[in-house]
């Protein structure tokens, strides 16, 4: 086998073997681990860069690991979501990787920035695991590496308010775990297997049906905490507001992702819906989820427009932003998957960029009230320029990534032809547009003469991320014809089997 | 009611009854302590059931030999899950306890409904 065959397997293990070895780089120089983990994220990069042709040519990569044949062995399996959240997380995770330097420098105590580095390498290998396995115990284990990194990541300035956020996000994120666990071991005493296209064939004749029925209940009510789902959302406001902003930035770009591909992946690759017993249980599952997201899009955006805070508006304007994507994958039309998963794409970037440049904020002003961000817009134009760019994806507005997503979504509404889910998505976006536009209108229009017109930009490994992010926003809106017809046919084969 | 099946699955009983303790305790007690102690009991009650899942009574180690027949081989893989998931449940614990440890010396309690009211949040 040549070494390219080997790429699958690779993603997981070089950021692994960087992470292993930054606090050794720490403990002999604290300024060698930035490039340490710069060479890392860019080395997974390129495994990750080199699996698109084999992806989109092939309909998924498969690797056994260590040679186990899929129902003993673990198998890697890389279908085209996979592909997609890989190359999100390593994209997204390059960005706040370079902005950190600077950032992490003035805001973290100097002691700390070996345990930062290693911390997000250990986020990012344990998201790459969690997107391309197709075990389920070991997404299990992928899913608490980035759940137990995460809680060290929020109390990493170690504030009151920090320890408490984390404390808050572990009691509610273990006990989904343990949900996860429990569910697991249902699922495994129903079939007696693993391996979740196994587990999918198996249950088509297993006779425990109540029992992998209770196990899907378990399943999505865990997930939907680690997406932070509108009723088991509490956590999100504090823990994506308190921590770092390169570390927000990541949490809500990336790891609530993780629990949406979790229901994902449980709703349509292991469970399906082609069982005739099973299929009610699973309609109705799919029905509550498809509810609670229309729910956290209002009650998501009204909070979002009661915020004084900048980096909680943003975090609240998440739990709305995880509603769309949920609605448009438990809708059970392929056109509104196509644009819930399409949404995954341009909220990571559209967040990740809104957080990056609360945190540019924090880092040259020490600002974080929103009324205090007058006239913004002229001293740092490349800042508060990307800002408004990613808010127009963010409310969905053409020709912006956001609004490609939204309009596949309402147009999967229109064809199940459910109006009040079409009155839901039109409400939200006009949600939006109020809180997003207010931050807009202080930084540019109101009060511009106070602050004096000087150039005072934050540096440029901080401007240029954002920078990029907001870019990205516009160019997957205006070539959304790049990702479109894989992603249909992904989601096609998906409600079709 | 049919109380001779709940007595021949006692296994699965006692797992379901420690589990909802252990929710119990992490969601009711205000002690931070108690509410990690709660998540403990939840971890172990789905410890035990799957533990209990690859049990057979007088069974025996899955390696083949002359004079072992397959069907009183115990099933080894929910021994491997329980070890990994033990690893994660002690790992999550130290975290949890660090995090107590920070949180004592901010506030100077461990109360769930103190820190609350001296939480600026």
């Amino acid at each position: 086998m040549s070494v390219s065959a080997h790429h699958p397997v690779l993603l997981v293990a070089v950021p692994l073997f960087f992470a292993a070895l930054c606090p050794i780089w720490g403990m002999w120089r604290r300024e060698a681990c930035f490039p340490w983990a710069l060479l890392g994220v860019v080395t997974t990069g390129f495994f990750a860069w080199s699996l698109i042709g084999k992806v989109t040519s092939t309909r998924a990569v498969t690797y056994n690991a260590g040679g186990w044949r899929p129902p003993w062995g673990i198998q890697i399996r890389i279908d085209f979501l996979s592909l997609l959240l890989i190359c999100m997380i390593t994209g997204v995770g390059l960005m706040v990787l370079v902005y950190s330097w600077r950032y992490v420098g003035k805001e973290l105590p100097p002691e700390k920035i070996t345990y930062y580095y290693t911390l997000v390498l250990l986020i990012l290998t344990a998201m790459l695991g969690f997107s391309i396995t197709g075990d389920l115990f070991n997404f299990f284990v992928f899913m608490e590496i980035f759940s137990i990194t995460s809680y060290a990541l929020v109390a990493i300035v170690g504030g009151p308010r920090a320890v408490r956020a984390a404390f808050k996000y572990l009691l509610m994120g273990a006990t989904s775990s343990i949900t996860v666990v429990l569910a697991i071991a249902l699922l495994y005493s129903a079939t007696g297997s693993l391996n979740m296209l196994d587990i999918s064939n198996r249950l088509k004749t297993t006779s425990y049906l109540p029992v992998a029925g209770v196990a899907l209940v378990f399943f999505i009510a865990a997930f939907s905490v680690k997406a932070a789902l509108f009723p088991v959302h509490v956590w999100l406001p504090d823990a994506h507001s308190i921590a770092p902003s390169p570390i927000s930035a990541l949490l809500s770009a990336l790891v609530i992702k993780m629990g949406v591909l979790g229901i994902f992946r449980i709703l349509f690759t292991v469970y399906g819906h082609t069982f005739s017993d099973l299929s009610s249980t699973w309609s109705h599952v799919a029905g509550v989820v498809s509810w609670a997201a229309a729910l956290a899009i209002v009650l998501g955006s009204i909070m979002a427009i009661m915020q004084r805070d900048l980096k909680v508006m943003i975090a609240y304007s998440s739990v709305a932003q995880i509603g769309y994507i949920l609605l448009g994958i438990t809708m059970l039309s392929p056109l509104g998957m196509v644009g819930g998963l399409y949404n995954m794409l341009a909220h990571a970037m559209g967040k990740a960029c809104l957080f990056l440049v609360a945190g540019s904020i924090i880092y040259k002003h020490g600002l974080r009230r929103i009324e205090d961000m007058r006239g913004l817009g002229r001293t740092m134009p490349v800042t508060a320029g990307a800002f408004a760019l990613a808010s127009l994806s963010i409310v969905g507005l053409p020709p912006s990534a956001g609004f490609v997503a939204k309009w596949y979504i309402l147009w999967g509404c229109f064809q199940k032809g459910n109006f009040a889910f079409v009155v839901i998505v039109l409400l939200g976006s006009l949600l939006s547009a109020i809180y997003c536009f207010r931050v807009v209108y202080y930084m540019f229009f109101a009060g511009a003469r106070e602050r004096g017109a000087t150039f005072d930009e934050a540096p440029l490994t901080m401007y240029f991320p954002a920078a990029v992010l907001s870019a990205g926003t516009l160019f997957f809106g205006v070539f959304a014809g790049l990702v479109i017809p894989f992603l249909s046919n992904a989601c096609r084969a998906v409600l079709m089997r | 009611m049919n109380f001779s099946r709940i007595f021949h699955n006692l296994n699965y009983a006692v797992s379901a009854l420690l589990f909802l303790m252990g929710l119990y305790t992490v969601t009711v007690k205000p002690n931070l302590i108690k509410k990690l102690i709660g998540l403990n009991i939840m971890e172990t009650s789905v410890f035990l059931l799957i533990v209990s899942l690859g049990m057979i009574p007088d069974g025996q180690a899955p390696i083949v030999t002359n004079g072992v027949r397959p069907s009183m081989m115990v099933n080894p893989i929910p021994q491997a899950l329980i070890l990994t998931g033990i690893v994660v449940a002690v790992s999550t614990t130290a975290v949890a306890l660090s995090l107590c440890i920070r949180i004592h010396e901010k506030y100077d309690t461990l109360d769930a409904f103190k820190i609350h009211g001296r939480g600026g949040l």
